[in-house]
């Protein structure tokens, strides 16, 4: 009954597994694919921090640290670079986005 | 690990107990209260006339900047406090490596003040 | 020990309802709302098996800043949700083949079905290690100096999301009046009073 590695292991692959379906299933809705996207870092970051306390070499908690750090940059240029494309075209529809190739 | 745990199982019963009193008191509420809806009833009061549109209001977009620029300052904070805690076994290479980042960061608080996004109109 | 075991399946199980309600819900302020339960629940996860900071920081972090973040953008814009639903149940099919494939993968990778890798097993009999000093003290003993070159390219992103988000957002409006405390105090008697003579009968 004690809860080892492969019990955080498995969240870990059930919650990435879930991004990567809602970004399948929610393919109109930009907002919803960054936060599937927020959830597979958070997967990932579960993975780290899991290893790290199993092997006891604490390098994983930092670099789930960093992880997090590139998350919170990466949502608010991606919700800002969002806010301007709403704001330019009156949606969000990614279908629309491929406009911006040259 | 146990001694760790087991400093945070009050937050869990608290947690627990927040958990029970909230669903026995949707749950008493949805048992023993007169239950007699009608169109009307769940109907948007507005007045007395039918609502315009969404009751959802827009938000301006200077919210969301004010709100950027808190969380890149969040995470300088959370940066910190590892920094605080193991300062005496970091020395000054330590204290200077906080220090270059916090400039680094100063560098965009500059920016952000010179071209006004801080000011609210 | 049976607690902890519990309590692990508790905030899992909920970490992974909420994760799936992110994803199929109708509306997007509702998957915000699920986000922020997926993260306090994933907080949770960590704290039990002894990584406090980074459970801390993802409360702070993530619940207090970037599902308020995203919170705002659902709001500010005005989204026409019904178009953004098309096409859900149509891409149902392959989205659930690959995710399933997926995840047989991963679960092959570590090795939980099926005898892949003897890594898990070995680090599964060891356990948890119990760290010698604080969780926080010991990430501060390596971030700041053994991982230098991280710790400053981290500092780097921060600030070009600062900058990106402001050179994005920001537009300056014409024909707005501020507050220029400095120039108001400034203002001389002579700058600001004028005496003139006026007329009989002229006006000014």
């Amino acid at each position: 009954m004690t809860i080892g590695l492969g019990h955080y292991l498995t969240v870990a692959a059930v919650l990435f597994t879930m991004g990567i379906l809602g970004i399948f299933l929610n393919r109109k809705n930009v907002i919803v694919i960054l936060m599937c996207v927020e959830l597979m870092l958070l997967a990932v970051n579960i993975n780290l921090v899991a290893f790290s306390v199993f092997q006891g070499n604490v390098v994983g908690q930092v670099f789930a640290m960093l992880v997090l750090t590139v998350a919170a940059a990466e949502a608010a240029i991606g919700l800002a670079i969002l806010v301007v494309y709403f704001r330019n075209r009156g949606t969000i529809a990614v279908e629309d986005i491929n406009a911006m190739k040259g | 690990m146990e001694a760790l745990l087991r400093e945070y199982l009050p937050i869990l019963i608290f947690l627990g107990l927040a958990f029970g009193l909230v669903c026995a008191m949707l749950g008493g509420s949805y048992l023993i209260a007169r239950q007699n809806p009608n169109s009307e009833k769940l109907s948007p009061f507005e007045c007395g006339f039918a609502p315009f549109d969404d009751a959802r209001g827009q938000f301006d977009v200077r919210f969301y900047l004010v709100a950027i620029l808190f969380i890149i300052f969040d995470l300088e904070v959370a940066f910190l406090f590892p920094w605080a805690v193991a300062l005496g076994d970091i020395g000054l290479f330590g204290f200077w490596s906080m220090m270059l980042f916090l400039g680094v960061l100063t560098v965009g608080f500059i920016y952000e003040w010179r071209k006004g996004a801080l000011e609210w109109e | 020990m049976i607690l902890q075991a519990l309590a692990f399946y508790v905030f899992a199980a909920i970490t992974v309802a909420s994760a799936a309600m992110v994803v199929t819900s109708r509306n997007p302020v509702y998957s915000v709302l699920f986000l922020i339960l997926a993260f306090f629940n994933a907080a949770a996860l960590f704290l039990l098996i002894g990584a406090e900071f980074i459970a801390m920081i993802l409360v702070i972090v993530y619940v207090g800043a970037v599902a308020v973040l995203f919170l705002f953008v659902v709001m500010m814009l005005d989204i026409n949700l019904t178009e953004l639903r098309e096409g859900f149940l149509e891409y149902f099919p392959v989205g659930a083949l690959i995710g399933a494939v997926l995840f047989a993968e991963l679960l092959l990778g570590v090795g939980i079905i099926g005898s892949g890798s003897t890594t898990v097993a070995a680090l599964n009999a060891h356990g948890p290690h119990v760290a010698a000093i604080d969780n926080t003290r010991a990430i501060g003993r390596v971030l700041y100096t053994q991982y230098f070159y991280l710790f400053q390219v981290a500092g780097l992103v921060l600030l070009v999301a600062m900058i990106g988000a402001i050179v994005l957002t920001l537009r300056s409006r014409p024909g707005v009046r501020r507050q220029r405390a400095g120039e108001q105090i400034n203002r001389t008697k002579e700058q600001a009073i004028s005496v003139v003579k006026v007329p009989t009968r002229g006006g000014v």
